[in-house]
């Protein structure tokens, strides 16, 4: 049903491009927003003053699964987690409140949003769909993303067993450029 | 430090906290009750003292805010300076989400 009322519709506009300036695309949009598709572009062009990418979304679990984006992820989990077990936040509300904590967290400790709300939102819906679960590091007791029917009593997190080089990538990208100029 | 200094800070440090608790509840509450650490209950309780409630809990001789993290590991990675930083306070972070809120009895 689409919103008739005019106040309706102000809110929705508000609630639509505050996520636009989050890092919504336009299908989370048309997913979560009741406005019409050529409201949502036009709104979309307006804030960030470009024509929203193209494609399709990311629809692989396994960007979940490589060392950073694992750990963001289960970040940004852990802060969905508590909103819904200890506030009446639910949604779309507690996924942009847990974006918000964990833009925070990336700002206060220097570190990249690897993180996109889109991904975010992408995130929660795998979880609810049950293709990612979390699963508790046997070591330090934190809860991890997972694939589905992963074996996890062995589980042990990236954060206890850090890979060798991990989050190495970019910082070596970097030195290479400056070694080039 | 005498005693009746230690019972000053401590009155002062109650009033600070319930003023800025009070204060992040009316802003935003999901937030708030977040970086609190307290359940939604607690949270209606500590919103709706008057000032003069406030004033009154605050002016005891024990603190109102006790430590949150009863945990080895988690208190290691929060004053770990020794490796990378970010990513253990990441790692803390993670841990600390999980940690079940304060409630009432």
């Amino acid at each position: 049903m689409r919103a008739k009322s005019i106040v309706n519709e102000g809110r929705e506009i508000r609630l639509a491009s505050e996520l636009v300036r989050l890092g919504a695309r336009l299908q989370l949009l048309e997913a979560e927003i009741n406005l019409s598709r050529e409201k949502l572009l036009r709104l979309y062009k307006e804030v960030k003053g470009e024509s929203p990418p193209k494609g399709m979304l990311p629809f692989s679990t396994d960007w979940f699964m490589t060392w950073q984006p694992n750990i963001h992820a289960s970040l940004f989990m852990g802060f969905h987690r508590f909103l819904s077990k200890n506030t009446r936040a639910r949604g779309l509300d507690a996924i942009v409140r847990a974006y918000r904590l964990y833009l925070e967290h990336v700002e206060l400790n220097d570190l990249e949003s690897v993180m996109s709300l889109t991904r975010a939102w992408t995130l929660v819906r795998f979880y609810e769909a049950r293709m990612l679960q979390l699963a508790r590091c046997r070591r330090c007791g934190g809860k991890f993303v997972a694939h589905a029917y992963d074996l996890t009593d062995n589980y042990v997190c990236g954060l206890c067993h850090v890979p060798a080089r991990a989050g190495k990538v970019r910082r070596a990208v970097k030195t290479v450029v400056t070694a080039i100029v | 430090m005498t005693n009746a200094e230690i019972t000053n800070e401590v009155r002062d440090i109650n009033l600070a906290y319930m003023m800025l608790a009070q204060q992040m509840l009316r802003e935003d509450r999901e937030a708030a009750v977040f970086r609190l650490g307290v359940s939604e209950e607690i949270a209606d309780v500590i919103e709706r003292l008057t000032p003069g409630q406030v004033l009154r809990m605050a002016s005891s001789n024990m603190l109102l805010c006790c430590f949150r993290f009863d945990d080895r590991l988690l208190v290691d990675l929060l004053s770990d300076h020794r490796c990378d930083s970010g990513i253990s306070r990441l790692h803390a972070a993670i841990l600390a989400a999980d940690k079940p809120v304060e409630t009432l009895s």
